[in-house]
C-alpha cells in the first residue's frame, strides 16, 4: 500500500497531463472557467480531506478559512491595487490569519468530543458570516463588491494554468505531508484515537497541526476563488461553502487527496449538467438535492467514496487472484 | 421600564421557541448519542407547513397541528433512513444528518419557494394587552404560554409515565436499560418523533412571530439551539429550558442595546461553558 | 444445566477477547469466576447478556440457544444482570428504579420485591430517596435487588465487592448466599477469600480462556494454582 492504495501514480499523472493539454483541444472560455473552479474547489476539498479523511476531525465550519482567504485577497486588490504583489500579500495575510484562528480554535476545542467540535466550528463560521454581513463599510455585506485583478489573472487561460499548477503543487506537498511520519500519526489518530493516545502520542498537538495546515490551504483556495469571480460577498462564509468541501471530498473518497480532485470535478460537472436540465423540469434548478442524495448514499453505502471503493475493489480482486493462485499451487 | 419589560417578554418568547427546538435535540442526543444536524430543517419545515396550512384552512390551530404532524412524519423518515443505519458511528451520524439537513432544506424550496414567504397571524392573536402602563404584544404572551404547557407536559411525561422513566434511564445508561428487558430502539423512534414534533411546533409558532420565513432559518435557529444544548447540558430538558430562556433574553437585550454583539455574546457564553464545564450547567452526561 | 457456554469467542473492535470460553452453571448453585484484571471475566458476563456480542460458539439458557439474541430478549428470558459499575440510575429514586425494572408488575414480581425489601431493609427505608445519594453498599444492594425482581432464576453479578469496606463485603456475600435458596448465581470476583466462602463451583480465567474449573474446595486446597493465576497464596 505504498502508493497510497492501489490507485497508481501513472493514472494520477495522466489526469494532470490531460488537464494540462485540455486548453489546446478547446478554447471555450466557459470551459476554462469551469475547470478553474474545479481546481480551486479541489484545493479546498483536499484541505478538508486532511481533517476528516486523515485525522477524523469533523469540522462544519471549514468555510471560515475559505472566506478569510477570499476577503483578504479581495480587500488588498480593491484597496491597494491590482498587482501580483498585493495579491501575494493578501494571500500571506490570509495564511497568517487562518493559521492563528485555526490554532486558537484547535487549542480550545479539539480536545472536546467530535459532536462538540462540529457544533462549535459551525457556530464560529456562522459568527464570521454575521460579522461580514454587519461590517458593511468593509465588506458591503451580502451585496458584496467587485475589484480589479492583476494582469496575469485577467486572462482566463493563464489563470487556468495558475490554478492547475497550484492544485498539482499542493497535491504533491500534501501527499508528502500525509506520507511523512507525522501524516502516519494522523492516520493512526483517525483510525483509533484511544489507541494512538495509548501509544503515547500527544493527540491534541497533532490535531492542532493538521487543522492549521488545513486552514492555511483552505485560505489559499478562497483567495483564488475571489480572484476567479473578481467579486466577493458573504456567501463564502455560508454553510453551503463548507458543504461543498464535504460533498466533494466525501463523494471522491476520503483519505486519498486525489478523491477530492475527482469529487470537485464531479460536483461541478453535475452542477453544470443539472442546471442545463432545468429547461426540462424546474426541479433541476434545485440540483443541490441530487448532490445531497448522492452524498447521503455515499455516507451510508460507500463511506470510502469513489476512489476508496475502487481501491477496495482492486484490493479484493488482487487477494482473490492471490488466493486462486495458492489454491492452484496446493492442488498441483 | 416599559422597554425593559417588552424586551424581557420578547426574549422569553424567543427563548421558548429555541427551547422547542433544543429540547428535542437534547433528548435525542441524551438517549441515542445522535447529534441531529437536520433538526433545524424540521423546524423550518414546521414553519413552512404552518404558513401553508393556515392559508389553506384559515384555522391557526389546524395549521399548527398539521405542521406538527408533517414534522413528525419527516422525522420518522429521517430516523429510519438516515440514523438507524449508522447507529453507533458518531462521525457518520454527524455527516449523514448534515446531508439530511441539506436535502430537506432544498426540498422546502421545491415545495414552496426559494424566496422568503410572508406569514400572518390570525385576528384573535393580533394586537396587544395593556397591563397598567405596560403594553405587551399578545402573540408573544401566547408563545410563552404554549411553551410553558409543552414544558409541563414534557416534565410530566418524563417523571410520571413508564415511558418517561425509560427515556430518563436510557439517557443515563442505555445498556442497563436493555439488560432490564426493555427494547430501547422502540423508545428511540418515539423520542425522535417527539423531538421532531416539538421542532415543527416551534417553527410553526415562529412563522407569524417573525413575519417572514425562509429555508435558511432552520440552520440559524439550529445554531442557537446548539448553544442552548451545550450551555444547558446534553440530555437535560430542564437545563435546555433555563439555557434557552437565558439565550433568548440575553439576545433580546443585546439586540436592543448593542446589536452588533448579539450573536457574539451567546457564542461567548457557549465557549465559556465548553471550556469550564463541557457537560453543561445541568448536564446529564458529557 | 441452567446455563451453558460452549466455546464462545468475542471480539471488541479487532481485539480477540474471549478465545473459546466454555463453562456451565448448575441450577441452585453459586459459581464463581476468578481471574486477574483483563482476564476476560467481565466480557464473559457481557457476552452472556448480549452486550458484547459473541462471534462464535453457543450460549444455552435453560436449554435454549440465546447467543445471538438482542440484550433485551436475553433479559426477558429471565437473566438478571448486575454490572461492574452497578448501573445505578442516579437520578432515580429507589421506587422509580423498581418501577422501571418490574416490567410485568404481577404478583410474582411483587412477591420478589417484598422478599428483597425483607433482605435489604435499607432499600425500604430510603424508598423515596435518590439512588445517587445511597451509600456504596446500598447501591450494590439496589443493583442486586433490581436484577433479582426482573429475573426468573439466574443472576450475573460482576465484582460486587469492588470499592466496598471489608465488613460491607462480608455482609453482602452473606446476602448473596442467602439468595441461593431462590436463585442461581454466576459471580465474578477478585476477592478470593470472600467469594470462596459462598461459592460451590469455580472457574479460573486467564487471557481470555478458562484455565481451571471444578469444586471450590479444590481451589482452596491448591495454593500453587492460586499463586499462579491470582497472585495470592
Amino acid at each position: 500500500m505504498t502508493t497510497s492504495g492501489l490507485l497508481n501514480h501513472r493514472f494520477i499523472v495522466f489526469v494532470f497531463l490531460a488537464l494540462a493539454v485540455l486548453p489546446f483541444l478547446s478554447d471555450s472560455r466557459s470551459m476554462y472557467i469551469m475547470f478553474t473552479q474545479i481546481f480551486i474547489f479541489a484545493i479546498f476539498a483536499m484541505s478538508f480531506d486532511l481533517l476528516l479523511g486523515y485525522t477524523g476531525i469533523v469540522s462544519f465550519g471549514h468555510c471560515m478559512f475559505f472566506g478569510i482567504g477570499a476577503y483578504s485577497v479581495s480587500l488588498f486588490l480593491k484597496n491597494f491595487g491590482a498587482t501580483i504583489s498585493y495579491f501575494l500579500l493578501g494571500v500571506l495575510v490570509a495564511i497568517v490569519l487562518s493559521g492563528i484562528l485555526s490554532y486558537v480554535i484547535g487549542m480550545l476545542s479539539l480536545r472536546l468530543k467530535s459532536h462538540f467540535y462540529a457544533m462549535l466550528t459551525l457556530a464560529i463560521s456562522q459568527l464570521l458570516f454575521v460579522l461580514a454581513e454587519k461590517w458593511r463599510s468593509l465588506t458591503m455585506g451580502g451585496d458584496g463588491f467587485t475589484f480589479p485583478v492583476p494582469e496575469l489573472f485577467r486572462d482566463r487561460l493563464s489563470f487556468y494554468y495558475v490554478c492547475l499548477i497550484l492544485m498539482v503543487m499542493l497535491f504533491v506537498i500534501l501527499r508528502a505531508f500525509t506520507h511523512s511520519p507525522l501524516g502516519k500519526v494522523l492516520k493512526a489518530i483517525g483510525q483509533n484515537e484511544q489507541r494512538a493516545e495509548a501509544l503515547g502520542y500527544q493527540i491534541l498537538h497533532y490535531k492542532v497541526i493538521v487543522s492549521i495546515v488545513a486552514g492555511v490551504v483552505a485560505a489559499i483556495s478562497g483567495g483564488l476563488y475571489a480572484v476567479m469571480l473578481r467579486f466577493v460577498n458573504t456567501q463564502v462564509f455560508s454553510i453551503e461553502t463548507t458543504l461543498d468541501a464535504l460533498l466533494m471530498s466525501m463523494i471522491g473518497g476520503l483519505g486519498t487527496l486525489f478523491g477530492s480532485i475527482l469529487g470537485s470535478g464531479i460536483v461541478e460537472l453535475a452542477h453544470h449538467g443539472l442546471t442545463e436540465l432545468a429547461k426540462l423540469h424546474p426541479i433541476f434548478e434545485r440540483w443541490v438535492i441530487f448532490l445531497g442524495l448522492l452524498y447521503i448514499l455515499v455516507v451510508l453505502c460507500f463511506p470510502s467514496g469513489i476512489v476508496g471503493s475502487f481501491q477496495e475493489w482492486r484490493e479484493k480482486r488482487k487477494q482473490r487472484s492471490l488466493q486462486a493462485a495458492t489454491i492452484t499451487e496446493q492442488v498441483e | 421600564m416599559d422597554v425593559a419589560m417588552n424586551l424581557l417578554v420578547n426574549g422569553l418568547a424567543t427563548g421558548i421557541l429555541i427551547f422547542l427546538l433544543a429540547s428535542g435535540l437534547t433528548l435525542i442526543f441524551g438517549l441515542m448519542s445522535v447529534l441531529n444536524f437536520a433538526h433545524g430543517g424540521l423546524f423550518a419545515w414546521g414553519a413552512f407547513a404552518g404558513v401553508w396550512l393556515f392559508g389553506l384552512t384559515d384555522s391557526f390551530l389546524l395549521a399548527i397541528v398539521g405542521a406538527v404532524v408533517i414534522g413528525m412524519l419527516l422525522g420518522f423518515v429521517l430516523e429510519r433512513v438516515l440514523i438507524r443505519p449508522v447507529y453507533g458511528d458518531h462521525i457518520q451520524q454527524l455527516l449523514v444528518t448534515l446531508g439530511g439537513m441539506l436535502v430537506i432544506s432544498e426540498l422546502l424550496k421545491v415545495f414552496w419557494s426559494p424566496n422568503p414567504i410572508r406569514a400572518v397571524l390570525p385576528d384573535y392573536l393580533q394586537g396587544s394587552i395593556e397591563l397598567g402602563d405596560i403594553i405587551l404584544i399578545t402573540y408573544r404572551l401566547f408563545v410563552i404560554a404554549v411553551g410553558i404547557v409543552v414544558y409541563v407536559g414534557l416534565h410530566l411525561l418524563l417523571t410520571k409515565t413508564r415511558l418517561g422513566l425509560i427515556v430518563r434511564a436510557g439517557v443515563i445508561d442505555k445498556e442497563m436499560v436493555q439488560a432490564l428487558g426493555i427494547n430501547i430502539k422502540q423508545v428511540f423512534t418515539f423520542v425522535f418523533l417527539l423531538g421532531a414534533g416539538m421542532a415543527a411546533l416551534g417553527g410553526s409558532l415562529l412563522a407569524p412571530y417573525s413575519g417572514v420565513i425562509f429555508a435558511e432559518m432552520g440552520m440559524q435557529y439550529a445554531i442557537l439551539a446548539f448553544i442552548v444544548v451545550i450551555v444547558g447540558g446534553m440530555g437535560s430538558v430542564q437545563g435546555s429550558m433555563i439555557a434557552a430562556l437565558l439565550v433568548g433574553v440575553l439576545g433580546s437585550f443585546m439586540a436592543y442595546f448593542v446589536p452588533e454583539l448579539s450573536l457574539a455574546v451567546n457564542m461567548l457564553l457557549m465557549l465559556a461553558v465548553l471550556l469550564i464545564k463541557p457537560s453543561g450547567l445541568f448536564g446529564a452526561k458529557g | 444445566m441452567m446455563l451453558q457456554l460452549d466455546h464462545i469467542e468475542t471480539y471488541l473492535d479487532q481485539f480477540h477477547i474471549l478465545q473459546g470460553v466454555s463453562l456451565s452453571v448448575q441450577a441452585g448453585s453459586i459459581t464463581v469466576l476468578f481471574g486477574r484484571n483483563g482476564a476476560g471475566k467481565t466480557t464473559t458476563l457481557r457476552s452472556i447478556m448480549g452486550l458484547a456480542p459473541i462471534r462464535h460458539g453457543q450460549i444455552r439458557y435453560l436449554g435454549e440457544e440465546i447467543g445471538h439474541l438482542p440484550t433485551y430478549s436475553i433479559a426477558r428470558k429471565g437473566i438478571g444482570y448486575v454490572p461492574e459499575n452497578q448501573g445505578i440510575f442516579h437520578d432515580f429514586t429507589v421506587e422509580e428504579t423498581f418501577r422501571l425494572a418490574m416490567q410485568k408488575n404481577d404478583d410474582e414480581q411483587k412477591e420478589k420485591l417484598a422478599w428483597m425489601l425483607d433482605l435489604f431493609p435499607d432499600l425500604g427505608h430510603y424508598w423515596k430517596k435518590k439512588s445517587g445519594h445511597l451509600s456504596g453498599g446500598q447501591k450494590q444492594m439496589l443493583a442486586i435487588a433490581r436484577a433479582y425482581v426482573n429475573s426468573n432464576g439466574l443472576l450475573l453479578i460482576d465484582e460486587p465487592s469492588k470499592g466496598l469496606a471489608p465488613i460491607m463485603v462480608e455482609k453482602l456475600m452473606f446476602h448473596i448466599e442467602s439468595m441461593k435458596q431462590k436463585t442461581t448465581v454466576l459471580l465474578v470476583e477478585q476477592n478470593f477469600m470472600m467469594a470462596s466462602m459462598i461459592g460451590e463451583q469455580y472457574y479460573l480465567m486467564d487471557e481470555g480462556k478458562i484455565v481451571r474449573g471444578g469444586a471450590m474446595q479444590e481451589l482452596k486446597d491448591d495454593a500453587d494454582t492460586r499463586q499462579k493465576y491470582l497472585g495470592i497464596a
